[in-house]
């Protein structure tokens, strides 16, 4: 309140009128229209084209001052393959090679290609491009994560955290046939659902508790992992799982909001894991 | 009501503050200076032209766009090794699964204590306290849950600690209120029962 307490001199001052700069316009991202930004048109677009725009978040790490912007791409649909990431793909070969993203199987295996792609956090390789051209697709990366480059959430977090639930089978007794760990059938459908989880953190980061207590809250995808050997009818120490989790913060933070069964790109239900967790304890 | 009477004042303000916001890598720095002291000796002007003129579209601008984060994410920190496993707290089960089971009994028992003085058209004295008593630990436990959510100890210890002790001393002063709305007054489910005119 400072501001109320100035003479009139210096209001005088003030209002003189000060241009408004293009980077207050705008406190996010700034939009950089195509014409500055495309190196290459498409050749002479044939009548049928279906021009798509993109607009892609970019931020370049190696210019630390630079604000993030969203850069506007083109492309004609009829050239590019039905998913996202195959237009991302194109883009980088054909329009500009310095666009940065993650991507390995480019079918929903390897969990590389998560982004928020029209406000959704999905693998770009298992999202189609919407056919209407008159939309714009706008491209993010995951929320509330820090950003490498690009696209390229920093996970180092997220790994750390899966680390510390100790994803691995835990037993002190050997097989009683001494050859391996045998499980009914029934057993092994109780992992339905809990073992396609490809870590792709698309409902972490979709998890408002997640964004705000990241550092001590687990998230969904990692006590869907945790309940994964927790189901495990071979894992001899469900009671340790449970203890790690019994405090106010590591499971407790989740207020049921379900954007996690929302957005899962492999149609999993962390919710639902989460809940049994908890059922779990509540009646150990 | 401040920043529409002086909007450019706000603006530039608020452009310093931007402006050195964006630049910077750590969080911002004291607000206010760098927009005042680099006034320098005045020429005067009408003041209500150059408000119409320059102020006012500034204000339009400033309302549309004006965040300021409360509680912005720190730069990145990674605590060992990317390979160290973040570290797992002791178990509390006061503060995890016995307070989840407490809380959720207290929720569901809440449904019927709600319903049943209406559907019986009768009044009963220790149901309704037992009403009162449920519904202040409901509302306590979960403006407890408010509180840790938003105001997380390793950033905020004092602030979250202040909090904590104010949600008590309300809720103690909720507790006393109802006590002696039920015993000198005519009671929760009465009150609701004369205020509802659906």
């Amino acid at each position: 309140m400072a501001a109320l307490r100035m003479s009139p001199a210096r209001l005088a001052q003030s209002l003189r009128a000060a241009p408004i700069s293009p980077a207050w316009k705008r406190t996010m991202a700034s939009v950089v229209p195509p014409s500055q930004t495309s190196t290459i048109t498409e050749p002479a677009p044939d009548k049928d084209a279906k021009i798509k725009t993109f607009q892609i978040y970019r931020w370049d790490p190696d210019q630390p001052t630079s604000k993030p912007r969203m850069q506007t791409y083109t492309l004609d649909l009829n050239k590019t393959g039905p998913m996202v990431l195959d237009a991302l793909i194109r883009i980088k070969n054909e329009i500009d090679p310095t666009l940065t993203f993650r991507r390995s199987c480019r079918e929903g295996i390897c969990g590389s290609c998560a982004m928020n792609i029209d406000g959704v956090n999905t693998l770009a390789c298992l999202c189609r491009i919407p056919t209407e051209t008159s939309h714009q697709s706008k491209i993010y990366p995951l929320p509330h994560t820090y950003v490498v480059k690009d696209l390229v959430p920093d996970l180092t977090l997220f790994y750390k955290q899966y680390r510390s639930i100790k994803p691995y089978l835990q037993r002190d007794t050997p097989p009683p046939d001494g050859k391996e760990n045998r499980q009914s059938r029934p057993d092994r459908e109780k992992l339905d659902g809990l073992y396609e989880c490809i870590l792709c953190a698309c409902c972490s980061t979709s998890c408002p508790s997640y964004w705000w207590n990241a550092e001590q809250y687990l998230g969904p995808a990692i006590l869907l992992q945790s309940y994964r050997w927790i189901a495990d009818s071979r894992d001899e120490k469900t009671a340790e799982r449970y203890d790690a989790l019994n405090n106010s913060m590591s499971l407790y933070r989740c207020h049921t909001i379900l954007n996690c069964s929302r957005t899962c790109p492999k149609g999993l239900n962390p919710g639902l894991a989460i809940a049994e967790i908890k059922k779990g304890m509540a009646f150990a | 009501m401040a920043a529409i009477a002086r909007p450019t004042i706000f603006h530039r303000a608020c452009q310093a503050a931007a402006g050195r916001r964006m630049f910077s890598t750590t969080p911002s720095a004291p607000l206010m200076t760098s927009a005042f002291t680099t006034a320098k000796p005045l020429a005067r002007r009408p003041l209500k032209a150059a408000l119409l003129r320059d102020a006012l579209p500034k204000a339009a601008a400033f309302h549309a766009s004006g965040s300021q984060k409360i509680l912005p994410p720190l730069p990145q920190v990674v605590k060992g090794t990317a390979n160290d496993p973040v570290p797992v707290p002791s178990p509390h089960p006061t503060h995890g699964s016995y307070h989840w089971t407490f809380e959720r009994l207290i929720a569901g028992g809440l449904v019927p204590l709600t319903i049943a003085p209406f559907v019986a058209g009768s009044l009963n004295p220790v149901m309704d306290a037992t009403l009162c008593s449920l519904l202040i630990v409901h509302s306590h436990i979960g403006f407890e849950a408010c509180i840790i959510d938003y105001f997380p100890d390793y950033r905020v210890p004092g602030l979250r600690t202040a909090l904590m002790w104010i949600l008590r001393i309300a809720t103690v002063t909720v507790g006393v209120g109802l006590y002696e709305f039920e015993t000198h007054d005519v009671g929760v489910t009465e009150a609701v029962k004369r205020i509802w005119k659906a």
